[in-house]
């Protein structure tokens, strides 16, 4: 580079940290595409596809993900091992009651640089079904990432006071019905 | 002096790490030293291609860290003036991070700038200098 520069020294620019991202109810998508630009290196400025500057992402509540609409029955996994009658196919529901890391594992390998190094970016990543730990990898652990979905409240979980001051959209049936003339009986 | 001592002479330093008898043999040696050649040649122009996407893909991971997109970065930088290329925005997100966040400061501001005049009390942003500039 022509154009090198007397600048304050930055430490640790090259260090490898290891990020923390909870799974709980994000579609399982967006976890592995957050994944990938990490274990790449992309969101660094110093990225450069040969330099191996990703970090280690490790992700919990693997077992708890949520995929929107109906791909639990209609997302289908298929492999083949090369055996004639040995072709595959699983849904996405059945992949994950066999092992429930396997969709987000699945889902990053394939958001991975199709080369040599994927593998090496592959063993970075860890994924736990649980908020289960080891010792070692929670003592590694620098950074935890933001979820990527927002997680809307259930019914439940709003108060009576937060219900009341909901504005009413419409009115209501059974409003409508006071209006029409009802007979009476006496 | 002859033909095939010349060309020994002029290509040995290119042709020593080349696999099998390509490096030995003066039929097989000239087939290679010619693609090298073409390889070299095309290299040349990829290689301007591809310095700009790395300078691309490094001011956007920068821009990012400053929560703002790279496109949007690129435009509002454009409006505002500041011609600034990708290999010098490169070069200040490595070697001079506060130059970088001031520069995203800067296109941050000239984003929002229409929603803050209908939004906003009129005040300028802290921080920022502002300046009515003509787009050339």
């Amino acid at each position: 580079m022509s154009s090198f520069s007397r600048s304050a020294q930055q430490w640790a620019t090259f260090a490898r940290s290891w990020l923390l991202i909870d799974a709980r109810m994000q579609p399982p998508g967006k976890i592995a595409s957050v994944c990938s630009v990490r274990l790449q290196g992309k969101h660094k400025p110093i990225y450069h596809p040969l330099s191996d500057i990703g970090d280690h992402v490790v992700v919990m509540n693997t077992r708890h993900i949520a995929f929107s609409g109906n791909k639990w029955e209609q997302k289908v996994y298929s492999s083949h091992t090369g055996y004639p009658g040995s072709f595959k196919q699983l849904t996405a529901a059945q992949m994950h009651q066999k092992d429930p890391t396997a969709i987000i594992k699945l889902a990053v390998y394939g958001m991975l640089p199709k080369n040599l190094t994927r593998r090496t970016m592959m063993q970075r990543l860890q994924l736990f079904p649980d908020d289960l730990l080891p010792d070692d990898i929670l003592r590694n652990l620098t950074e935890e990432l933001p979820q990527p979905r927002e997680i809307p409240r259930k019914l439940s979980e709003y108060t009576q006071e937060e219900r009341d001051a909901f504005p009413m959209l419409w009115t209501p049936f059974r409003a409508e019905l006071r209006c029409r003339p009802v007979r009476m009986v006496c | 002096m002859s033909l095939l001592g010349m060309f020994w002479n002029q290509t040995v330093c290119l042709l020593q790490h080349f696999r099998g008898r390509k490096n030995r043999c003066y039929s097989l040696a000239v087939r290679a030293v010619r693609r090298a050649f073409v390889y070299a040649s095309k290299a040349r122009k990829a290689k301007r291609r591809s310095m700009r996407q790395l300078w691309i893909q490094r001011v956007a991971a920068a821009s990012r860290e400053q929560h703002m997109k790279y496109p949007a970065l690129i435009h509002n930088l454009l409006k505002c003036s500041v011609a600034l290329n990708r290999r010098v925005l490169c070069d200040l997100s490595i070697t001079e991070p506060r130059s970088f966040q001031s520069l995203t400061a800067l296109a941050h501001a000239r984003r929002t700038e229409g929603l803050r005049a209908a939004l906003g009390d009129g005040a300028e942003p802290p921080g920022v200098f502002s300046r009515i500039t003509q787009l050339q």
